[in-house]
C-alpha cells in the first residue's frame, strides 16, 4: 500500500517535470543576453577582416579566439584548422575568422599577435599564422620570433612586415585589444575558444580545441541544413 | 516544545522517517539527472534533438580518454540514459538497480574528471551543457551526488531487507 503511494508520488512528479520541460520548449526561442552564443556574426565580425580566410558569403562562419603561444591552439591549428582551411574554407563553405586573445601567462603572445596583425594587413596572415604555430616550440622559449619563422617568411617580406608594424603599432595594438575585449565580452576564458555561426545562429564549441573528425561531422550537418 | 502532527506521525511509525528521507533523496537525485539530460538537449535558446550529439561528443572527446567511435556512441546515448535514470529515480522503480547504476555512473564521471585534473586538461565539464569549466567545485559537487546516490542505493537495499524480514 505504502509503496504504491510512493510510486504514485514519483509518477506525479515525473509527469509534472515533463510538463514543465514541454512548457519550456513551447516558449519562443530566446537567447541569454551576454552569453557567448547570443551574438550573431554580423554583430561580432568587427573590422579585422584581414585576419579572416575564405568568402564572407560562406554559409558557415567559424571564429577562433587564439593565443599564438598556447600549445592547445597550436595543436588545434595543426590537427584540425589546417584541414578545415583546405576542405571548407578554400571551397567556399566556411569563412574563418581569427581573433586575438593573448593570455597574460604567455610572455611572447602579444609580440606574436602584433607580427601576425601586421602580416594580415599586408595580406600575409595565413603564411605567418602557419609559421608561428609551426615554430611555437622555438620562439616561445626565447621570444626570438622572427628568427624562428625566418625559414617560412622570406627576409624581404619580413622586413616589410617589421616596417609596417613599426609604422602602425598603435592601430595594431588597438586591433588586438578590440579582439580581446570582444572575447572578454563573450566570456572567453580559455584558448582556443571556437564559435560556429550558421543561419544566424552561433554555437560555442567546447573550449580547448576540437578533433577534426567531430568538427567535420558538425560542419557537414550544418551545411546540409 | 510543540511537535508538529507530521513529525509525531513519523516518529510513531518505525521506518517512516528513513522511508521519507529515501523519497527525498531519490527525487532530488532524479531531478538533477533530468536537468543534466535537459541541459544537453536544450541550450542556446532551443532544443537540439537532431544535433545535440555533435557538441556533446566534442565535450567528451576533450577528456582525451576514449576512442572516437566510443565518444560518438556515448554522445548519442548518455543524455537519454540520464533522462531514463532520472525518471526511474523519481518514480522509485527498481530503486536498488537504478541507485546502483546511478552510483556507478557518477563514479565513472568522477574518475574521468579526476584524471583530467591530474593531466592538467583545461576543459569544460560537459555535465550540464557546455559552459561549465571543469574545476575543483565540479568534483566536489559530483562527489556529493555520489554520496547521495550511495545513500539512496543502501537505503533501497535496507528497506527491501526489512520488508523481507517482516512477517506479513
Amino acid at each position: 500500500m505504502k509503496s504504491r503511494r510512493i510510486s504514485r508520488i514519483g509518477i506525479f512528479l515525473f509527469v509534472a517535470i515533463v510538463a514543465a520541460m514541454s512548457g519550456v520548449s513551447a516558449r519562443p526561442q530566446t537567447k541569454t543576453p551576454g552569453s557567448a552564443a547570443a551574438k550573431p556574426i554580423s554583430a561580432t565580425a568587427g573590422s579585422t577582416n584581414a585576419k579572416a580566410l575564405g568568402s564572407k558569403n560562406a554559409p558557415v562562419t567559424i571564429e577562433v579566439f587564439e593565443d599564438f603561444e598556447c600549445p592547445a591552439c597550436r595543436n588545434f591549428f595543426q590537427t584540425s584548422l589546417k584541414q578545415v582551411v583546405e576542405n571548407y574554407v578554400n571551397t567556399g563553405k566556411v569563412y574563418l575568422i581569427h581573433r586575438d586573445f593573448p593570455l597574460e601567462m604567455h610572455p611572447y603572445a602579444r609580440q606574436a599577435a602584433r607580427l601576425a596583425n601586421a602580416a594580415a594587413d599586408l595580406g600575409q596572415f595565413e603564411t605567418v599564422e602557419r609559421a608561428l604555430f609551426d615554430t611555437q616550440d622555438k620562439w616561445s622559449t626565447n621570444g626570438k620570433i622572427e628568427d624562428a619563422i625566418a625559414p617560412s617568411v622570406p627576409a624581404a617580406q619580413m622586413k616589410k612586415i617589421r616596417d609596417y608594424q613599426a609604422a602602425h603599432i598603435e592601430e595594431i595594438n588597438a586591433s588586438i585589444e578590440r579582439d580581446r575585449a570582444m572575447g572578454v565580452q563573450r566570456n572567453v576564458n580559455q584558448t582556443p575558444t571556437i564559435y560556429v555561426t550558421s543561419r544566424g545562429k552561433t554555437e560555442a564549441l567546447p573550449g580547448g580545441g576540437v578533433d577534426y573528425k567531430l568538427l567535420k561531422q558538425y560542419l557537414d550537418f550544418l551545411l546540409r541544413q | 516544545m510543540a511537535t508538529s502532527p507530521a513529525v509525531s506521525e513519523l516518529s510513531r511509525r518505525p521506518g517512516a522517517l528513513p522511508g521519507a528521507l529515501l523519497i527525498l533523496g531519490r527525487v532530488a537525485l532524479g531531478l538533477i539527472f533530468l536537468y543534466a539530460a535537459y541541459a544537453k538537449l536544450y541550450f542556446d535558446g532551443g532544443w537540439h534533438l537532431r544535433d545535440y550529439h555533435f557538441l556533446f561528443a566534442m565535450a567528451i572527446d576533450s577528456y582525451k580518454m576514449l576512442p572516437l567511435p566510443v565518444v560518438e556512441w556515448m554522445a548519442w546515448i548518455l543524455p537519454w540514459f540520464e533522462l531514463a535514470l532520472g525518471a526511474l529515480l523519481i518514480a522509485g522503480v527498481g530503486l536498488r538497480w537504478t541507485g546502483s547504476i546511478t552510483s556507478a555512473l557518477l563514479l565513472a564521471f568522477i574518475g574521468a574528471m579526476t584524471r583530467a585534473k591530474i593531466l592538467g586538461l583545461e576543459i569544460n565539464c560537459g555535465c550540464f551543457g557546455n559552459n561549465e569549466k571543469l574545476g575543483t567545485a565540479t568534483l566536489i559537487r559530483d562527489s556529493s551526488l555520489l554520496v547521495l546516490a550511495l545513500a539512496v542505493t543502501i537505503g533501497a537495499f535496507l528497506i527491501r531487507k526489512r520488508r523481507a524480514a517482516t512477517p506479513s
